[in-house]
């Protein structure tokens, strides 16, 4: 029972909820970089969490399926064939022996997941089967996918059809906003540059990866020079945005690295963390600055609705959904 | 929010609770970083895992400052913050005994030319000789004062300012993982083959970090390291020793 890539995609991985806990080691959590996209992918499958899902970037893989199996696809909206017809996002998809499932033009969203009715056979690595691909371990052979890889799978069963109501789609505009908190050196900045800050459209750069998303802008006034000398390090996790001297701002990700180095401007918000994952070189990124109450209460309204979701997909799953 | 709490001890850590995003709590300390801020640091991470407050995800120890990450949802960050000074202030007016023994490890060094790229710029800066520069380097205990920005890298303290010599204008896309060196007034191993701006000096044959075991990295904060010169010879012959980490083997 398995599944060979005869096309890898740009950036083709095995993915989970990562490995909380571990930031005191310098290991990020690391796992799906929009990890409610891949619980999703699970819920409908009714399967329970944190089962090992394909996370694809930008370009995406041709598979060829060894056996039958059920598998959703969710996150970026790529045009995906399955034998040459072409199939939807956030259903159940019902494979069978010989098919192939091909991704080919991305038409919004950065990354898509797949998951399956069965368990991916990958080692687990500290608790988790999540590919580190910034320090090449775990995964499928520590690293991405490449084309010919196979992998096995067990527990394999076929998953009732499902399908997620229209109204709790994922959209990804090429232009999101994202909250953000006030970050831990807001002071060494003056006043002005975070001003600026808040009022620029910034674009993200090709130079993104899982560690940081990179940013930039035409104008040059949001750098800052003098922040840098009286900062105390601390815990860097995603969301933090730092502005290193004399450059513009980084967006700290899933494989970040674990103590801040560069003043940290401001910081996006639990609630819009999934929403990193879907940004893809070019696309537009404004900021917009809440408290942290706001944040709190805006992070509980989300899982309202999560839970709202859950209930209306009324399949016996076992997936708590959470950012 | 700004100013530091501290006791009527003029001599004891003054500290702060401060936010860092939505999901963190930073207590910062006012010293300049030492042994002793550590162990308090270390003391501080001890006593809240203790504790065991619902919600908590990382503690994350850094030369002044404890990061406690935490689920908003299961966690009220003002509670949290309420009961994070006042477990600060029980460590710094009783320090609890550390449940860990720090160890003393050793790390071999091949400071040899091949591996050595830049200890011509740090000779020149440092106005030392070869052999000097090694001496300072493997003389001193390294305290361990925290691990972080990649898997297994080691925050050292103790380098002799002698060896202090400026971080390299355009940093090298690819240093291997082993290599040895200095930046300011830090000195380290790189855990992964990554980009950095380090001088390199030397190269360790052995792992840094090794995921697939139970306890992924050498040492702990508050242990000490020290580094020992070995020649080519001998770092081939540790190096064909060393359990290779199973992650290197498969690529």
């Amino acid at each position: 029972m398995s599944i060979c890539f005869t096309r890898a995609g740009l950036q083709t991985s095995v993915q989970d909820c990562g490995r909380p806990g571990l930031m005191h080691y310098g290991i990020p959590q690391g796992g799906a970089a929009d990890p409610l996209a891949m619980t999703l992918a699970n819920l409908i499958l009714g399967n329970v969490t944190n089962i090992p899902v394909i996370e694809i970037t930008l370009t995406g893989p041709r598979i060829e399926f060894g056996c039958d199996i059920s598998i959703a696809i969710t996150g970026a909206q790529f045009k995906v064939t399955l034998n040459g017809n072409p199939v939807n996002n956030f259903e159940t998809i019902q494979i069978q022996r010989g098919d192939t499932l091909d991704f080919a033009q991305l038409i919004s969203g950065a990354r898509a997941y797949i998951g399956f009715s069965g368990k991916m056979v990958v080692p687990e690595i500290l608790g988790s089967s999540a590919t580190h691909l910034i320090s090449h371990f775990g995964g499928h052979r520590c690293g991405a996918i490449t084309a010919g890889d196979s992998i096995d799978f067990c527990d394999v069963r076929t998953a009732q059809t499902a399908r997620l109501a229209r109204k709790f789609h994922l959209h990804y505009a090429p232009h999101p906003q994202f909250r953000v908190v006030s970050g831990p050196d807001k002071h060494l900045f003056d006043d002005h540059v975070i001003e600026q800050f808040y009022h620029t459209t910034y674009a993200v750069s090709a130079q993104s990866n899982r560690m940081g998303i990179r940013l930039c802008h035409s104008s040059t006034t949001t750098r800052n020079e003098s922040a840098f000398e009286h900062m105390i390090s601390s815990g860097l996790y995603p969301g933090s945005i730092q502005i290193p001297p004399g450059t513009e701002p980084i967006i700290s990700f899933v494989e970040g690295q674990t103590i801040g180095g560069y003043p940290r401007i401001a910081h996006v918000i639990k609630a819009d963390l999934h929403r990193l994952g879907q940004l893809k070189p070019h696309d537009k990124v404004d900021f917009h600055p809440v408290g942290l109450a706001q944040a709190a209460q805006i992070l509980r309204e989300k899982h309202q609705r999560l839970f709202e979701l859950q209930q209306g997909l009324a399949i016996d799953s076992k997936v708590s959904l959470t950012l | 929010m700004n100013s530091f709490y501290s006791n009527t001890d003029p001599d004891s850590f003054g500290f702060k609770v401060m936010a860092n995003g939505d999901c963190a709590l930073d207590i910062c300390f006012a010293s300049p970083p030492s042994e002793d801020l550590s162990r308090c640091i270390i003391g501080i991470r001890q006593s809240i895992q203790k504790q065991d407050f619902p919600g908590l995800v990382d503690l994350i120890p850094a030369y002044q400052c404890l990061t406690i990450t935490f689920d908003p949802l299961t966690c009220d960050r003002r509670l949290l913050t309420q009961q994070l000074i006042e477990l600060a202030q029980g460590v710094i007016e009783s320090p609890p005994r550390l449940n860990r023994k720090p160890r003393t490890i050793s790390i071999p060094v091949c400071y040899e030319e091949v591996f050595a790229p830049d200890m011509h710029t740090v000779s020149e800066y440092t106005k030392l000789s070869r052999e000097e520069i090694i001496a300072l380097h493997t003389h001193p205990p390294y305290l361990v004062h925290m691990l972080g920005f990649s898997p297994g890298f080691l925050y050292l303290g103790g380098l002799d300012p002698q060896l202090h010599c400026p971080r390299k204008h355009t940093p090298r896309l690819r240093i291997s993982a082993g290599a040895v060196g200095i930046g300011g007034s830090q000195t380290g191993v790189y855990p992964q083959a990554t980009p950095g701006g380090w001088q390199i000096i030397g190269q360790t044959p052995i792992g840094l970090f090794h995921p697939a075991r139970d306890t992924p990295c050498i040492a702990e904060p508050l242990d000490t390291v020290k580094f020992h010169p070995v020649d080519i010879t001998q770092f081939e012959a540790i190096r064909q020793s060393y359990p290779r980490a199973k992650y290197r083997e498969k690529r």
